[in-house]
């Protein structure tokens, strides 16, 4: 089932969509955004220049930096009354990227989050399980209003305590779940140790994925471990551009379609800036149109990918970004949750007992992922007794998970055990192969 | 008083010898040495002839190292002995953090080596209950 005409309209009625809202958009931030004018102005570009969207690209980027720059609200366009949400990622360092929502950027939100739900074949019929953590993350509240709007039945669950997760989605009846797909293979697998097979004894049947990417070896697994018959797919968005509801995959799971009529992509080389012709893999930029509290123009997201404007068998129009490869910054995603290096780095230059040297090794055990933060012990104090070692692992730990909102393993090693870099550190071992 | 290394040592392979090894190239001795087994990291604790030679030497090839000091002492080598000392430190109420003894005697009675962190004392009810302390 498709959820909105706008997802099926010729390519030039969506192109004209998008020059009005764009136009108005450039208008609405320029009058009301003194950072973002600042940029156009440096770059000498009016509102009135924005004739066509190849004009786009006369504009200014934004940049994750730009909100750490203004915040928490600086490049918000609305008085904080006509404010009725407020969201929260991490940012790069220390303080957190805030986002907010008027009423109709809410409603604009979760009817996007609802085409996604349909896309991956939700229905009003469905009960659904939220197993993404609530709290100032956009995706289980999106999700959430998305598949409510859908006229599903949400249960809201959050994440965590495995066994009522199972419960619940055996005495709900429950056919579809809301995870990152690391947990939901990790729940999967759980309800296999316990003796079930999620095909016979449970509904789940529908499984909407986000907060990390999910390879296509992932997806085999998803479908050995939940049952062939289990239709996954995956969900792309970011807090800053509203949350969930910016692309998502169709039942032919070639691709995530972009909800064309609110957000314009582009990409991009990471490195010069210069956008690549289409069908290019480079750095995806979105520009959020008709967007109120938080309008975004050519917003560098990070991640690496390709658009698709082939047509789809499913009879959606719009274009598709293809499955994620990669970031085009240090950002790691580590369950669902954005973790950037400066922030490990913030915590340990802090403890006088470690050097400044440190490596982060991420791994999936048991399907959830494992970081671990390589240091360096320094003072001798510490070796009066293996109490004190303890007591500074327990420490960097506790300092670390109050600064990300993520439990770590700390691996004190020998002073110039760690490698040294002359030029760019390259501090990161990712050893999540195609997620698994 | 015994002068005691404490030097810090990852848990893999081959993290001890590179201890000993580079005490070997300092030209020190080593009289006794423990070390207990921990999951990550461990403290190696070592008794030598040249303690500040041999710090030096190690902090000089990137180790951590502290020099500490701990109470040795001089037991008879005869049954009873160790439960003997261990238990005038109880009476007390003198809590052991750790134990070892050495390696090289030559003939010689042996000696145990343990820290606490009531030192004075210890050592004021040992010497008083007649335990030679080296």
């Amino acid at each position: 089932m498709i959820w909105a005409k706008e997802e099926t309209l010729p390519r030039e009625e969506i192109e004209a969509i998008q020059l009005t809202k764009l136009k108005e958009s450039v208008h609405y931030i320029y009058e009301r955004v003194a950072p973002y004018r600042e940029k156009m102005d440096a770059a000498h570009v009016k509102p009135e220049d924005i004739q066509n969207l190849g004009d786009l690209k006369r504009l200014p980027y934004t940049y994750k930096a730009d909100f750490k720059e203004h915040y928490p609200m600086g490049l918000f366009a609305v008085e904080p009354k006509e404010l009725v949400r407020f969201h929260a990622s991490s940012g790069t360092t220390g303080k957190p990227t805030v986002v907010g929502y008027t009423r109709n950027d809410l409603d604009m939100w979760l009817n996007n989050v609802a085409r996604i739900a349909c896309m991956g074949g939700a229905t009003a019929e469905d009960v659904a399980q939220i197993s993404f953590g609530y709290g100032t993350f956009t995706g289980a509240l999106g999700l959430h209003g998305g598949l409510e709007k859908l006229g599903a039945s949400v249960i809201p669950m959050s994440s965590g305590n495995t066994n009522k997760q199972i419960m619940f989605l055996q005495d709900m009846g429950v056919t579809l779940l809301v995870a990152t797909p690391s947990y939901a293979l990790h729940l999967g697998e759980e309800i296999r140790r316990r003796g079930l097979d999620p095909e016979k004894d449970l509904k789940v049947h529908i499984g909407l994925f986000g907060g990390e990417g999910m390879t296509e070896a992932m997806r085999t697994e998803m479908h050995r471990v939940w049952g062939e018959g289990f239709l996954c797919t995956q969900n792309y968005g970011m807090s800053e551009l509203c949350g969930p509801g910016v692309a998502g995959e169709c039942e032919e799971l070639v691709g995530m379609h972009v909800n064309e009529d609110w957000f314009i992509p582009e990409i991009i080389d990471p490195e010069t800036e210069e956008v690549l012709p289409p069908g290019e893999r480079g750095e995806l930029v979105i520009t959020c149109l008709g967007k109120e509290a938080l309008p975004l123009i050519r917003y560098r997201t990070g991640d690496l990918t390709r658009l698709m404007y082939e047509p789809c068998k499913c009879g959606r129009t719009t274009c598709r970004i293809e499955n994620l490869s990669g970031r085009a910054d240090d950002m790691l995603v580590i369950r669902g949750v954005n973790v950037f290096p400066g922030q490990i780095e913030e915590v340990l230059f802090k403890i006088e007992e470690i050097g400044p040297h440190y490596e982060i090794i991420v791994e999936r055990q048991n399907r959830l992922d494992v970081m671990t933060i390589l240091v360096e012990l320094i003072d001798d104090r510490l070796l009066d007794s293996y109490a004190k070692l303890s007591e500074l692992e327990k420490r960097i730990k506790s300092a670390l998970k109050a600064q990300l909102g993520l439990a770590t393993q700390i691996k004190l090693v020998a002073p110039n055990s760690l490698q040294r870099f002359e030029g760019k550190a390259r501090r990161i071992t990712d050893l999540r192969k195609d997620g698994l | 008083m015994v002068k005691q290394l404490s030097v810090f040592v990852e848990n893999r392979t081959g993290s001890l010898l590179d201890v000993t090894a580079a005490i070997v190239e300092a030209h020190v001795n080593i009289r006794a040495v423990a070390s207990f087994d921990t999951p990550d990291f461990g403290i190696m604790r070592l008794v030598v002839d040249k303690p500040e030679a041999a710090k030096e030497y190690l902090t000089s090839k990137g180790f951590v190292v502290r020099i500490q000091e701990v109470i040795g002492v001089e037991l008879e080598d005869k049954k009873g002995n160790l439960n003997q000392m261990l238990s005038i430190l109880a009476e007390q109420n003198i809590n052991v953090n750790y134990i070892y003894s050495f390696v090289i005697r030559q003939g010689m009675a042996p000696v145990m080596v343990f820290d606490t962190d009531d030192y004075e004392r210890a050592k004021e009810v040992l010497a008083a209950a007649g335990v030679k302390i080296v």
